[in-house]
């Protein structure tokens, strides 16, 4: 047992509004730079749709991600030699179209425009040539169902063999934040032919050295989440940091705090390092969270502990670990789940699948429907999340159906049904954490993860980023 | 002037050359990239590339077979002057062929393309018309002395390679350019002014070849 921290985040998704906030703030604060402006470090999509970049998920056109070979584990992008090739012309790179050409308008119309007949308009011109463009697709095109035909291109879709129907009655959608994974066993980090990517020693986050990156781009197909950017104008690799700057003094990351919905919760996880190969390993797709489930220690176990400060985990992280509000989501209950383990980089994010919208059909009537008469098909989640297991999706969603039952009759008074998983007080506490929870309850992040004062990072400031010193770009 | 060309010229772009690369790579790293523009034009790039990096490495080969053998070396093992012209042109011309024309698609698809204009930098433009005249320049010699219209007395191994090797041995010969074709004069200049712009340029990531990627194991989940 080797044990390693990682800073962890839990989104649940019954929550969310699809409001967008997380990636503004985001951008405000990341991605506002040229070369950038096309990269969403964090972007919310609708699912179903095909998302962003275009398709992010087929990973028999992006070959990101790993694979299995004769049972080894191998990136689905190539073997070494292979990628030497391709360090030339990569087949698998995603352009800048796949994504979509960056825009903004030109608003100064709209205050020098002379006397006309018809109000001046503010036409669209491209952040990239500075020209007049036509917008023909952007970062949120399937924006709650919109765009049409290419909502039913969705790939989960078409491994379930759901078609969307126009039927008002059977439509469902729902709302998918994405940022880096900060995975356990990064495909990025591997693909990397410098070796400028690496996962940070202290909590996990997966960080691309500015210096050594080469801009050999071969981390951007290797993600099968496609959240590795390369930048057009510096031409090198950035990706989701975490907001490691906020994360050292015990803050969570943009995205986290600017959530209007409060559905993100952040902590440490402890894992087993030694595992975690075994874990990517694990030849059925369906079984690999359950492997995943099996990495994550208990903060509380005495050998845990340990072995963890063996491995240099400090007393700060230790507590935050123990009272860590997504080690209770994941491993504690089990209702948080993790986006496309089948991709085996063995995600950090995990995601509580929703609920809503509640009713069925509206003849049905009931309460509560079974776990399996949701809207939101049980199989179309278990793509998502368990690599098409739909028996955990119904377990966990059940759990939430018990949750939102028994409170429910704690409050008008009524007899408990039988039958609970849990006891009554159990519940209690999953709804206190899924429903009311205050900021410090969701955030659970240890403070001086760096061992520096204010001071010092003060000193630190406008002394790091993606500038380009001396030149030469 | 011939004294500064041939004799003193050569020295200073060495030396820019490689303490020009050591500074860049010391005070200037955040900026050393390949510049892959594929995100900006995808397509257009998929063909060209390869034309322009096979056709450079066979160039270079040639030039080191050409420059750096001496001519008594291969007339020793019985390779006449013959032999070895036919062993030259058959790789030199497939070379200058793929070297130009990919140099040229590559050119045409900077140019033509809005979004690649965008990311071409004002020291992009002068090495491009640098090398571009480079190239021009080699595999416009190497034609015209093919065909003969160089005059037959003419041999590259009697008087650039010579010199070139003096250069080297750091004892300059500046006679032996003096019989030079005025198109290899100016190849061999253009060349010299490739190397002193090399480090202040984005070909610096020909030295960046990440050969360590086979040494690392296969799977990097931590450091430790």
């Amino acid at each position: 047992m080797k044990i390693k921290a990682q800073v962890c985040m839990v989104m649940n998704l019954d929550k969310c509004i699809g409001c967008h906030t997380c990636s503004i703030t985001c951008k405000n604060v990341w991605t506002n730079r040229p070369g950038a402006e096309y990269m969403y470090f964090n972007n919310v999509e609708t699912k179903p749709g095909i998302g962003y970049p275009k398709n992010w998920e087929d990973q028999e056109h992006w070959k990101g991600g790993w694979e299995l070979d004769g049972g080894d584990l191998v990136l689905k992008t190539g073997s070494k030699l292979g990628r030497i090739l391709k360090l030339f012309y990569h087949p698998e790179q995603p352009e800048m179209d796949d994504y979509y050409e960056p825009w903004t308008y030109d608003y100064e119309t709209l205050i020098t425009s002379p006397r006309k007949k018809h109000q001046p308009v503010a036409r669209p011109r491209s952040l990239i040539t500075q020209q007049r463009m036509e917008i023909k697709w952007g970062p949120n095109w399937n924006d709650d169902l919109a765009g049409g035909d290419d909502v039913r291109q969705d790939i989960n879709l078409k491994r379930i063999g759901e078609e969307i129907t126009l039927e008002f009655h059977d439509i469902f959608m729902k709302y998918l934040p994405r940022n880096c994974n900060h995975c356990l066993n990064p495909a990025c980090v591997a693909a990397c032919p410098s070796g400028a990517i690496y996962k940070r020693e202290e909590d996990g986050v997966v960080l691309v050295n500015q210096d050594i990156c080469r801009g050999w781009r071969h981390c951007v197909p290797a993600c099968p989440y496609k959240k590795v950017y390369y930048n057009w104008k510096t031409n090198k690799a950035e990706k989701c940091t975490f907001c490691f700057p906020r994360l050292e003094n015990g803050l969570p990351s943009v995205c986290t705090d600017t959530c209007v919905g409060r559905i993100r919760y952040m902590g440490v996880l402890l894992y087993d390092m030694n595992a975690v190969l075994d874990a990517a390993k694990t030849s059925e797709p369906k079984m690999i969270y359950a492997q995943m489930l099996g990495l994550i220690k208990d903060p509380n176990d005495p050998t845990v502990i340990e072995s963890a400060r063996r491995e240099g985990v400090s007393e700060a992280v230790l507590d935050a670990a123990k009272v860590s509000p997504v080690y209770q989501l994941i491993k504690g209950w089990n209702l948080a789940l993790p986006l496309h383990p089948e991709f085996r980089t063995l995600p950090m994010v995990w995601y509580i699948p929703p609920l809503s919208p509640i009713a069925k059909k509206f003849e049905d009537k009931v309460y509560l429907p079974r776990s399996e008469a949701m809207r939101i098909p049980l199989a179309y989640l278990a793509e998502l999340f368990t690599a098409g297991n739909t028996d955990i999706i119904m377990r966990t969603l059940q759990r939430l159906l018990d949750m939102r039952t028994v409170m429910r009759r704690k409050e008008v008074g009524e007899a408990l049904p039988q039958g609970l998983e849990f006891d009554a007080y159990e519940y209690e506490k999953m709804y206190k954490l899924l429903a009311i929870a205050k900021y410090s309850d969701r955030i659970k992040l240890p403070a001086g993860l760096q061992g520096k004062t204010h001071e010092q990072l003060r000193e630190l400031q406008g002394t790091a980023g993606y500038a380009c010193p001396g030149g030469f770009c | 002037m011939s004294g500064f060309f041939w004799g003193a010229l050569p020295y200073i772009a060495f030396t820019t050359l490689i303490v020009g690369t050591a500074y860049r790579y010391w005070t200037g790293e955040r900026g050393w990239s390949t510049k892959s523009s594929e995100f900006l034009a995808k397509d257009s790039l998929k063909v060209p590339i390869w034309l322009f990096h096979l056709g450079l490495v066979m160039a270079f080969g040639g030039h080191v077979i050409g420059i750096l053998i001496p001519k008594a070396i291969t007339d020793g093992v019985g390779i006449s002057e013959h032999l070895y012209h036919i062993i030259a042109l058959g790789g030199g011309i497939p070379a200058g062929i793929l070297f130009l024309g990919g140099f040229f698609l590559l050119m045409r698809r900077r140019f033509d393309n809005p979004r690649m204009k965008v990311n071409t930098s004002t020291s992009d433009g002068w090495i491009y018309l640098v090398l571009g005249l480079t190239i021009i320049t080699g595999f416009g010699g190497t034609l015209l002395n093919a065909v003969g219209l160089l005059g037959d007395e003419f041999n590259y191994r009697e008087c650039i390679s010579p010199w070139f090797r003096s250069v080297l041995a750091m004892s300059p010969d500046v006679s032996l350019m003096s019989d030079a074709p005025i198109i290899f004069k100016c190849h061999v200049l253009l060349a010299m002014l490739t190397m002193i712009m090399f480090p202040f340029t984005r070909l610096v990531h020909c030295l960046s070849l990440p050969f360590e990627m086979f040494l690392r194991s296969p799977i990097v989940y931590r450091r430790k």
